[in-house]
């Protein structure tokens, strides 16, 4: 294997923590202080998606629970509950990555979005289980709508300006090895 | 890093125990903090201690530039504005003029009762670094902390009226849960009337007042105050005014600024000390001396 190829690898995870705090960053601007402010779709759960099925290679699992993690604690959520929701769906789009690796955005977009819905439902109804107060069902569902709709933006900065590329069929894994 | 050479096989029994052990340890985490809440909440202030004044050098430029562009667009309707100003300062001036006598009525009556206010009711103000982050949740990150001698509840306001009370407190930072969060209950007593109410927060501009005794008594444009009760919040911090929605339901019109809060007041509160032994007050030797009389007074009586 080549030291590049290395190098590229940990540049790439890097790259994906610093998103991640980048996003947060922009969360946390103390901006909107008042109530009925817009409900941003969740970024961190697209970009982990996105990248799951790009280069599974690029977000290891250890760094989307430690990602997922922080995002909880910054964000005032349940700490634990929505990044291991978040993981357990990421690591299933990881599984799927090769076959999505010919499909179309659409077909992609739906197997994500499945995902995503799963998650914000999953999320709302463990919390309900386990008597904690949650959010109003209705921004919840905007949420849900404005993360699926985001994806397509998601996708065009990750190919775009990220330059996180599916894998062609032909090319050598990061370590040498085809992926 | 060996773990991962052999973890280029995304179905291998290694990635399989690696996801294994993180979804175990983050439901662990997750029923900890169900289980003992205040903790893992500790830990999370701790984190954001450690986290967001770093990021304060980059936040400040950029929050100071999206509000300068917004401020920008209100330049566009600056003359319409300057005269609306003109006209609200000429009614503001009477109104400074009953201010200003009824305050120093006011100073004549406290004199002449003799009145003293609280003197322990300081303050430190503190500016606000973050925000909540989410739709879902009211509260922001204030840069005073343990250091700065913050204690959990204590009352903060802008410069007119209750924000929210502190609520995680940490070295260099603390996070104030606002009125507005859903998680926020404030005992409140709503003048004239004096009817005692819980100003319950639901995520909306206007939270309603709930638990009120008598409805009846209680008109939209009255007063809300809080009431004291229950001893976390001092008595007497203004609120807002009562507004009734189109429902018919009773709700606060808050008295501060919420669309842009920079700096907030952290209110000094040491709770109000009960009096319980009536007894001590006296002191024993005006206690006995009493008891004495009382003893004489009888006698006198029988005799």
């Amino acid at each position: 294997m080549s030291d590049q190829a290395s190098t590229r690898l940990w540049t790439m995870r890097i790259a994906f923590g610093l998103l991640v705090l980048v996003i947060l960053f922009l969360h946390l601007l103390p901006l909107q202080t008042a109530t009925g402010g817009l409900i941003w779709p969740d970024f961190v759960l697209g970009f982990a998606l996105a990248w799951s099925v790009r280069r599974p290679e690029y977000v290891p699992a250890v760094l989307l629970a430690a990602m997922f993690l922080m995002a909880d604690l910054l964000l005032q959520r349940p700490p634990g509950l929505w990044a291991v929701l978040a993981l357990i769906a990421c690591e299933q789009i990881k599984v799927q990555s090769r076959s999505l690796r010919d499909a179309t955005l659409l077909a992609e977009m739906a197997s994500v979005s499945i995902r995503i819905v799963g998650v914000i439902l999953a999320y709302r109804i463990i919390l309900a289980i386990m008597l904690v107060d949650s959010t109003p069902m209705g921004p919840t569902l905007i949420q849900i709508v404005a993360t699926v709709l985001a994806y397509p933006l998601v996708v065009a900065i990750t190919h775009g300006l990220l330059g996180v590329r599916k894998a062609a069929p032909n090319e050598l894994g990061s370590k040498g090895v085809r992926s | 890093m060996a773990k991962d050479r052999t973890n280029v096989d995304y179905t291998g029994p290694l990635r399989r125990l690696v996801l294994a052990v993180l979804v175990l340890v983050l439901t662990g985490i997750f029923l900890l903090w169900r289980i003992d809440s205040p903790r893992v909440e500790r830990f999370r202030a701790q984190v954001t201690d450690q986290i967001v004044p770093n990021l304060d050098w980059a936040m400040a430029p950029i929050t100071g530039t999206i509000n300068l562009a917004r401020d920008f667009q209100s330049y566009r309707r600056i003359a319409e504005q300057n005269t609306e100003l003109r006209r609200e300062l000429r009614q503001m001036q009477a109104w400074k003029e009953a201010a200003l006598q009824l305050e120093q009525e006011n100073a004549r009556l406290l004199d002449l009762n003799n009145v003293s206010l609280d003197p322990r009711l300081t303050y430190i103000t503190g500016v606000v670094l973050a925000d909540s982050g989410s739709p879902f949740r009211q509260s922001v990150l204030l840069n005073v902390g343990a250091r700065d001698g913050i204690v959990e509840g204590w009352a903060t306001m802008d410069g007119i009226g209750l924000v929210g009370r502190i609520s995680g407190v940490a070295q260099n930072t603390s996070r104030v849960i606002m009125v507005t969060d859903a998680t926020s209950r404030i005992p409140a007593m709503i003048q004239p009337s004096g009817q005692r109410a819980i100003v319950a927060g639901d995520n909306s501009a206007v939270p309603p007042i709930d638990f009120l005794e008598n409805p009846d008594l209680v008109r939209p444009g009255d007063r809300v105050v809080t009431s004291g009760d229950g001893g976390v919040l001092p008595a007497g911090l203004l609120l807002g005014q009562v507004a009734a929605d189109p429902g018919g339901q009773l709700r606060v019109r808050l008295a501060a600024d919420y669309e842009r809060l920079e700096f907030l007041r952290v209110l000094r509160h040491y709770g109000n000390e009960p009096v319980s032994d009536s007894g001590s007050v006296l002191g024993v030797a005006a206690e006995a001396q009493l008891a004495q009389e009382g003893t004489s007074d009888l006698t006198e009586i029988t005799e």
